[in-house]
């Protein structure tokens, strides 16, 4: 009797362990279809890598949920709003577009759980409510590091073509205030409606302008149009070329010799010497079959860093994990070290100058930039109070 | 005798149907979307299935009805109702100017002007940037309560959106019924003769459009207060042929047909993303087998297999 | 702003208008003839790219060869495609093909994007084209200058076969009345099939010139056929010298507009294609009998 006693006991017990189960469940959204899938995925890749690295937190197994916006701002707002709500997710990962990551971060504000931003560019997101947390890159880095280094290195008259939508629009206003400060020269700009196939109108009207540095503020086929043109027409003999983003997968798609010679900033790079950073990218080279880029490498440390937040805070609740979350430092691969601050949840760390190289330099497979310079986290970054601020 | 049963058994299924459906559905707001393309698709049917024309800028008056009650719900005054109504008055001034400029035109060319003015349209709202914030959309669309009830919680919403679906259905059932709703059905098969009886079709046909962009500004609207945001692609082409889509599959000039066409695509759309990537791939191959022969539209023809089996085994 | 650079956009805007008379030829003769309206053309145009590319980049043949194979390839494909489905609904009003087309667009599209990845496919200027000539007043690409070679080549050739052999002039009687040819005996099915062939191979031939200045991806047929059907509009539905300046005007409209009004460039043809439908729908060269 006493025997049936003990065992229904236990029993209860483990139910009760069980269906007090709550996991944390981590989200992500980004692009996995169209033109711009490889990014999307490598950043799934990525985090699921992150999960699963980290296995279990608060003694449960962490669980992925992940959905495909395609790029789209409304498809962007129906996914976060499953995921918080069907899937439970406790955070959400990712998200490139800035249109769609507007929509994630009102979504995480209404739902009340956290959003680690990492792909999409737009300032809007700095500061924007408690819940979100801008990590990676954003435009205003993107232009201040290009901007200092370009306007000393490469010259003071600049020629910008810009993509024709919101982080077009966001990066030229970036990219001419930082030219302003080097006290450089706004050659001319054009607004280009996103994926135009033929730049040769714009770089005819690029090269009578006659500047020192062609900036390209756009990203996919749009770069690679965009710079196929400048090559075709002559242009890359007297003028450099810098891009607010190239990928490693863009010069695979459209051949090295088009890009050779050009000009980047990003947060990382696996090429970069930082610890960490080529053990990382030999593992995910091996375990997918092409160099991460830093949209991937960013979605794995931000994971990381939220997993570690939830940790320290003893709970997956929202607001114990922001206090986690903010003012606090962390050092991985990706950000060596990256500081979040409480005024703006933006993460600073340092940027790096890259540069495309020539055919002949290549050592290994995807090895196409190398490091040309360096900006430290606070000239890179933009001051508390530029942007939005949570107070 | 029969036929009442069966249409008794009908709606009771319906009804069954719709009040279950937020359950059934992955999250609550699937089954919302749902409804919303279904009130968008049967507005469509009107002036596609019972009138004839093949407009490709419907998303015109869709897009406007959700920036509208979004601006308004924002910069203007807290109220759902007014912001429904305003986006409503509004497009209908653009759809009778619209329709004024496209309606004399026939058969391929009234399909190539409307597709001209979504391009307009979608351009005047992305250099806008503003008015509807441009590019990124416009966000932070609130849902302000109704009285007591508090269009925050899903279920609530959805329910609220049901009674409007309810409305909006019969509204359309009595104008496709009406002498009015006649006399669209032989402009649509022979407008010639039409004309030559004494009626002028120039204005029937204005009228049905402006009607189906009523039911699309409706829809729109309350797309922008339940997504609580306006993406830019509400007033792009691709939602234009999304509702004729819809409206093809389904079954044109039934009414009902578009309506579970909209909700079966919305749905597919949604579910089937995750799972298979080339979604697209199968909605053409779908599409163009009905098109070649199906060309009712999926579900008359189901009901029309299901009444035989039925009649042949009384 | 110099001459030289008016006349280097000018030159340019002659090359995209190249493009835009390749494709609205098709489109047009398409639409004169079968009364159809493609809107898959530019699925078509996409596919001759990527024939392009598997000819060149998969089976190793030098790009001449692909330039004479890739068209062939997707008239052949255009014709399948006539008699297997779009004949099916010629009995039925017009906008049923519209929207097969369409649905064939769409079912093409992800198609390819499944069997080639949604990333685009590198495609190198053939090596005898690489470089620019010094035309005086300016350097340009000689690989554009063969682009508006090769299309002046074919539109002289498609002039020739439609006036001078006696499929062409049952295609012509057609486009103005293709009741009557069949009641004279003709069996018009089959000259359908090979209008729409035609129609398809100077898409893709238009495909297999843009390879290399454009990127090769799924979707870049789209925006394409957007400002290809403004051309068809504007120079007039079934016409064919229509077509050739519609595409020529295009091109320069598009080109200079870019340099002198860059915000409103690309939206400028659509409201001059809704002027046009307002005003002049027939446009410059088409047929009252078709719309009014």
């Amino acid at each position: 009797m006493r025997k049936i006693f003990v065992a229904l006991g236990v029993f209860f017990l483990m139910t009760a362990a069980a269906s007090g189960a709550d996991p944390v469940r981590v989200g992500f959204i980004s692009v996995l279809s169209g033109p711009l899938a490889p990014i999307g995925q490598s950043e799934l890749n990525a985090t699921k890598m992150a999960v699963e690295d980290v296995g279990a937190v608060l003694g449960q197994k962490v669980e992925l949920y992940s959905k495909d916006h395609q790029y789209n701002p409304g498809l962007a707002n129906e996914r976060a709003k499953e995921l918080y709500e069907k899937d439970k997710t406790d955070v959400i990962v990712g998200c490139s577009n800035s249109a769609a990551a507007l929509a994630v971060s009102d979504q995480a504000a209404r739902h009340q759980r956290i959003f680690m931003s990492t792909s999409a560019g737009t300032t809007d997101l700095i500061g924007k409510n408690k819940y979100t947390f801008k990590l990676n890159y954003n435009d205003y880095m993107l232009a201040a590091t290009l901007g200092a280094w370009g306007a000393k290195n490469l010259g003071k008259r600049w020629y910008t073509i810009t993509s024709d939508y919101a982080w077009g629009h966001d990066l030229l206003k970036h990219f001419t205030s930082a030219l302003k400060a080097e006290g450089g020269q706004h050659v001319g700009n054009d607004m280009v409606p996103v994926n135009t196939s033929d730049y040769s109108p714009y770089i005819l009207k690029a090269a009578q302008a006659k500047p020192d540095v062609l900036v390209l503020l756009n990203v996919g086929k749009d770069a690679a149009n965009s710079t196929k043109a400048a090559v075709e027409y002559g242009l890359k003999k007297n003028v450099k070329i810098m891009h607010a983003l190239l990928f490693e997968l863009d010069i695979k798609g459209t051949g090295l010799q088009t890009f050779a010679g050009d000009y980047t900033a990003a947060p990382w790079n696996w090429v970069v010497n930082q610890p960490g950073t080529k053990e990382w990218a030999d593992r995910y080279y091996k375990a997918y079959g092409d160099r991460p880029t830093f949209m991937a490498a960013a979605a794995y440390s931000a994971t990381r860093q939220y997993l570690e937040a939830v940790t320290r805070a003893g709970s997956k609740e929202a607001d114990k994990v922001i206090k986690a979350l903010e003012d606090s430092t962390y050092k991985d691969f990706f950000v060596s070290p990256g500081y979040i601050r409480p005024e703006d949840h933006l993460e600073v760390a340092k940027a790096y100058l890259l540069r495309v190289k020539q055919p002949a330099q290549l050592k290994e497979k995807e090895d196409y930039f190398e490091v040309v310079g360096e900006l430290p986290a606070d000239k890179a970054q933009p001051p508390v109070g530029l942007f939005k601020t949570l107070k | 005798m029969q036929k009442n049963l069966y249409k008794r058994l009908f709606f009771c299924c319906a009804a069954v149907f719709f009040i279950v459906l937020p359950f059934l559905t992955p999250t609550r707001s699937l089954a919302t979307e749902m409804l919303i393309f279904a009130i968008f698709a049967l507005g469509y049917d009107i002036v596609f299935g019972y009138t004839g024309l093949l407009s490709f800028g419907h998303a015109i008056f869709f897009g406007i009805g959700a920036y509208a009650t979004g601006i308004v719900l924002v910069r203007l005054v807290p109220s759902l109702f007014l912001a429904l109504v305003i986006g409503m008055a509004l497009n209908l001034l653009v759809s009778y100017v619209v329709a004024f400029l496209s309606i004399r035109k026939k058969g391929i060319y009234f399909v190539m002007i409307t597709l001209a003015f979504c391009q307009m349209f979608y351009f005047i709202g992305f250099k806008w940037t503003d008015l509807t914030g441009g590019d990124s959309g416009f966000h932070g669309v609130p849902r302000t309560s109704l009285g007591p009830i508090d269009l925050n919680s899903e279920i609530t919403l959805y329910f609220f959106i049901l009674a409007i679906f309810l409305a909006s259905v019969l509204v359309a059932f009595r104008i496709v019924n009406s002498p009015f709703g006649r006399v669209l059905k032989a402009l649509k098969e022979n407008e010639d003769r039409a004309r030559s009886i004494g009626y002028n079709t120039a204005a029937f046909k204005t009228v049905a459009f402006m009607i189906s962009a009523f039911f699309a500004s409706l829809a729109g609207g309350l797309y922008a207060v339940h997504s609580n945001f306006v993406p830019m692609d509400t007033l792009s082409i691709s939602t234009s042929a999304d509702v004729v889509i819809m409206a093809l599959l389904g079954g044109i000039g039934t009414l009902y047909g578009p309506i579970m066409g909209a909700m079966l695509i919305v749905f597919l759309k949604n579910v089937l993303s995750d799972w298979i990537g080339n979604w697209h791939l199968i909605l053409g191959a779908i599409f163009i087998v009905s098109v070649l022969s199906v060309r009712q539209g999926i579900f008359p023809v189901i009901f029309g297999k299901l009444k035989e089996k039925l009649c042949v085994q009384r | 702003m110099g001459v030289q650079f008016i006349g280097a956009q000018l030159f340019n805007g002659l090359m995209l208008g190249s493009f835009y008379v390749l494709l609205s030829l098709g489109l047009s003769i398409i639409f004169g003839m079968l009364g159809v309206v493609n809107f898959a053309h530019g699925a078509l145009y996409m596919l001759g790219a990527y024939a392009a590319y598997t000819i060149c980049y998969v089976c190793s043949q030098n790009f001449w060869f692909a330039l004479i194979v890739a068209p062939l390839a997707v008239g052949v494909i255009g014709m399948i495609a006539e008699w297997t489905l779009i004949k099916r609904l010629y009995s039925v009003p017009h906008f049923y093909n519209l929207l097969l087309t369409f649905g064939l667009m769409l079912f093409v599209e992800e198609g390819i994007r499944a069997i080639f990845t949604p990333i685009g496919k590198p495609f190198d200027t053939p090596p005898a084209l690489v470089g620019s000539v010094d035309l005086g007043f300016m350097f340009f690409p000689k690989y554009r200058i063969f682009i508006i070679l090769v299309t002046a080549v074919s539109v002289v050739g498609i002039w020739l076969f439609l006036s001078k052999t006696k499929i062409g002039a049952i295609i012509r009687a057609g486009t103005d009345d293709n009741e009557m040819v069949s009641a004279l005996g003709i069996d018009i099915s089959k000259v359908f099939t090979l209008v729409f062939g035609i129609g398809a191979a100077l898409a893709g031939l238009a495909g297999v010139l843009a390879a290399p200045v454009q990127n090769v991806t799924p979707e870049m047929g789209n925006s394409i056929l957007n400002e290809t059907f403004v051309v068809v509009i504007i120079g007039g539905m079934g016409s064919i010298p229509g077509s050739i300046l519609g595409g020529l005007i295009i091109g320069e409209l598009i080109t200079l507009g870019v340099v002198f009004w860059p915000p409103v460039a690309n939206t400028l043809i659509f409201v001059f294609m809704a002027v046009i439908l307002l005003v002049r729908p027939r446009g410059f060269f088409g047929r009252a009998r078709f719309f009014e």
